[in-house]
């Protein structure tokens, strides 16, 4: 067993890696992060990941419920430490996971991998605390200077291949779903079961939809589990019959938008090796937050913008993108899709910092097969030659793509708190004003 | 006073070792009568013990700038836990809210006596920082806390020279300050730390003539301002409904106006609140009142019932950030440090309320409260109307 198969297994049980070992970890990781663009290229099919904030057995749980690496390509959107108490080794578990298998697994920043803010929410005196001096988390942030600022997913299909025929309310299974019906959005439970289903025709619905104001409306799982009405999933309504299946591509970043920034490429561009900013393009795309209002809008953070559904359609037209998936803010049911489902929000930090009392969620996307393997290298590349075929598609449609990719969110909970010996951890206090 | 200034710290230690817990008992005895039970004076420790949770928040908000208080290292003993951002402003907000309601209780009619009474006011600041602001002859002050908060409050008192200043200021050079020999009270005309379980003042079955017995000093004609900051919601309901009562009826007279203001969580049903009751709980901390008076609309139900029949009104602390909060403070309180989540901010700020209430009098300044609040805005019931 290789050392670093050995570091894999120690950090699994919980237990810091010695501070050598750490530098030589990070050392390692930096070589191979400095070879990623600012915007990773990642195949479908991949699990996508929001925060995780430390909380080291709601991440054995992610893996649990997902699959572990190397059988999951997963995707990590960010924010790995501060909050919990298990900052040092999550992180370092997701790096070193990386290095072993850095195909199967993509790690991009978020606002939380910066000096500044690691000093004020937890990662730096967690560090102090268990190595005695802040050489560790000095080793993490150059690693963090180095992490993608997004991620860009192609090859998706629209369609999903049932991941399950276990349906957690049995009495739910007849309403939800004719046999023939494409499945567009799943929603399971951590225990594999179908806690609902939307298929992608919907004879109701018009083409008007999507010129609907939608509902910023989340996940449909808080509320009724049997209701198989539109629950603000914003599913796309658009009726059948087409024999393409490719969803498109998937920008994945952790904040979102940037007012400077209108095309995937100008992100390529920029200079990403350096402390997150105070402001400017690198430092939105970490911070921003997409909101119910039109253009842009001063975020309430103090950093990054709001941006509104017309940003986002504007954007995802531009790009050729299907869907942007982000994490960022927090969301109660796990996940939560805005803008008739151009953008989704993925949480997947349950019941966040031991108080929130929320669920988690990850969202899988599937592997287009229909096309040989062949995977259209136009996504996202607005500018660039993509080939006789997308070319003549890009003629006769309508600007903007038609299809998103079908999206499996599979939700769970918070795990219980064990330690490597399987005996309760020392809980976590949470604070209250008392 | 002078020679008060050195306190003997062994008396101090007698004190709160010996009479305190002796006290303690005693209570104890009167706890198994009423509808409280398991080990009492375990629990009361718990509670006592909330007033560091706050004193380290206050702290932490002062150290970073969200609140101008310098008396509140004179009652913070240790290092100071820096909290986090969120819990920073959630102080702020609580004490800047709460401020102005008791600001404009004080600017209303200044000249008229007043009276404030602060339940389990543990290590609170308030009353110095109202007298570094202006000076309040009229004003008499209370704090009601168990004997073991009072004997550090009192022994903190003494050490700080700001606040024996600041007790000074006020007071009439002959005006004596009386310490008890235990240490755990502190009496004058103007400012009292009365030792005293408030349950005993809600089982108290005596006449009226035992009322400054008990909290001496106490007016029974001025207008009063009663304060509660997490400190009924620890008790059963039953007794925390009693101790407004006996106070709305027996200790300040009915013709008296008088205003109440309650700080504290809210909405225990959705998962925030799950999670909260069972964190608290494995802490052995019991919000007993929570289900009851789990709503601003219940809130306001519940000041009508105690009597505070001259209005009711309700914020949470989501609501008082985002609508007293004045736009240039929020600027300088944003830019104290950078809040990550706002999504959190909300459901933790949504999750702590302030209701207040008053009732009119009967003679002069009779509808005092009614000036002085009425025109605060309050937040509406919609969003929480449903039962909580």
């Amino acid at each position: 067993m290789s050392d670093l198969d050995k570091a894999i297994e120690q950090l699994r049980a919980c237990r810091p890696i010695p501070e050598p070992q750490v530098r030589e970890l990070c050392y390692k990781a930096r070589e191979l992060l400095i070879e990623e663009g600012n915007v990773v290229g990642v195949d479908a099919p991949v699990t996508i990941c929001g925060d995780i904030h430390g909380q080291f057995h709601d991440l054995m749980e992610l893996f649990r419920v997902g699959g572990d690496v190397p059988d999951t390509n997963y995707l990590f959107m960010g924010d790995f430490v501060d909050r919990g108490f298990y900052s040092l080794e999550s992180f370092l578990l997701l790096l070193c996971l990386k290095v072993r298998y850095p195909d199967r697994i993509t790690l991009i920043r978020g606002n939380h991998e910066s000096r500044q803010i690691t000093t004020v929410y937890g990662f730096y005196d967690e560090c102090l605390r268990k190595y005695g001096s802040a050489n560790v988390w000095r080793y993490c942030c150059e690693v963090f200077d180095y992490l993608a600022l997004g991620a860009l997913v192609t090859g998706t299909a629209t369609n999903l291949e049932p991941a399950s025929t276990v349906f957690a309310d049995p009495a739910s299974q007849n309403s939800m779903l004719g046999e023939n019906d494409d499945i567009e959005i799943e929603i399971l439970n951590s225990n594999n079961e179908i806690i609902n289903r939307f298929p992608r025709s919907s004879p109701q619905s018009t083409p008007n939809m999507k010129d609907e104001k939608s509902e910023p409306g989340s996940s449909p799982i808080a509320e009724t589990p049997t209701n198989t009405g539109p629950a603000g999933t914003g599913a796309s309504g658009h009726s059948s019959g087409t024999r393409n299946n490719d969803g498109g591509a998937v920008l994945c970043v952790h904040g979102g938008l940037s007012p400077l920034i209108d095309t995937i490429d100008k992100i390529r561009l920029l200079d990403r090796k350096q402390e997150v900013p105070h402001e400017g393009a690198m430092c939105d795309l970490l911070w921003s937050d997409p909101d119910e209002i039109d253009g842009w809008g001063l975020s309430p953070r103090g950093a990054g913008f709001l941006f509104g559904a017309d940003i986002v359609k504007c954007f995802n037209q531009k790009n050729d993108i299907s869907l942007i998936a982000r994490a960022h803010q927090l969301v109660m049911e796990g996940f939560k899709e805005m803008f008739d489902s151009r953008i989704v929000t993925v949480w997947s930090a349950p019941n966040y910092c031991y108080r929130c009392g929320n669920v988690a969620a990850i969202l899988e996307l599937g592997e287009d097969g229909s096309n040989g393997g062949f995977i259209p290298r136009s996504n996202g590349d607005a500018g660039r030659s993509s080939g006789p075929q997308s070319s003549l598609k890009e003629l006769e449609q309508p600007r903007e793509r038609e299809w998103g990719p079908g999206r499996r969110y599979r939700v769970f909970e918070s795990a219980p708190q064990t330690t490597s010996r399987g005996m309760p951890a020392k809980k976590p206090v949470a604070d209250y004003f008392l | 006073m002078a020679s008060q200034q050195i306190p003997n710290l062994n008396t101090l230690l007698r004190g709160r070792g010996g009479r305190g817990r002796g006290r303690q008992r005693g209570r104890g005895g009167t706890a198994s009568s009423g509808d409280y039970h398991g080990s009492a004076s375990s629990a009361d420790t718990i509670v006592q013990r909330t007033d560091d949770d706050a004193a380290g928040s206050r702290m932490s908000a002062v150290e970073i700038g969200y609140l101008h208080d310098p008396f509140a290292p004179a009652f913070f003993e240790g290092g100071v836990t820096r909290r986090f951002p969120i819990m920073n402003r959630g102080t702020y907000v609580r004490t800047t809210a709460i401020d102005a309601l008791v600001d404009r209780f004080l600017d209303t009619h200044p000249s008229q006596p007043k009276q404030i009474i602060s339940f389990g006011a543990g290590s609170d600041t308030r009353y110095f920082r109202i007298l570094s602001r202006r000076a309040m002859k009229n004003l008499v002050y209370h704090e009601i806390d168990f004997p073991s908060n009072t004997s550090k409050k009192v022994a903190a008192i003494r050490r700080s020279p700001l606040t024996l200043q600041t007790l000074q200021s006020v007071r009439g050079t002959e005006e004596e300050v009386k310490i008890s020999v235990s240490g755990d009270s502190l009496h004058s005309s103007t400012y009292n730390i009365h030792p005293v379980d408030l349950r005993v003042l809600a089982d108290n079955t005596d006449n009226a003539e035992s009322v400054t017995e008990r909290l001496p000093h106490l007016s029974q004609t001025s207008p009063t301002l009663l304060l509660s900051e997490c400190c009924l919601i620890y008790l059963p309901p039953a007794a925390a409904d009693a101790i407004l009562t006996a106070f709305a009826n027996r200790f300040i007279p009915p013709a008296i106006p008088l205003g109440l203001i309650i700080y504290e969580p809210i909405r225990p049903n959705d998962p925030f609140g799950q999670v909260m009751i069972s964190n608290l709980a494995t802490r052995g901390i019991h919000l007993q009142t929570l289900k009851k008076y789990s709503s601003l609309s219940r809130q306001k139900q519940r000041l009508r019932t105690a009597g505070f029949q001259g209005g009711q009104m309700a914020a949470d602390v989501d609501y008082l950030w985002e609508q007293w909060v004045h736009e240039n403070e929020k600027e300088r309180v944003s830019g104290l440090e950078m809040l990550d989540e706002m999504e959190e901010w909300r459901l933790l700020a949504q999750h702590y309320c302030v209701a207040w209430g008053w009732r009119n009098g009967e003679h002069n300044d009779a509808s005092l409260f009614q000036e002085a609040w009425s025109a605060l805005q309050a937040q509406d019931n919609e969003q929480d109307d449903e039962d909580m």
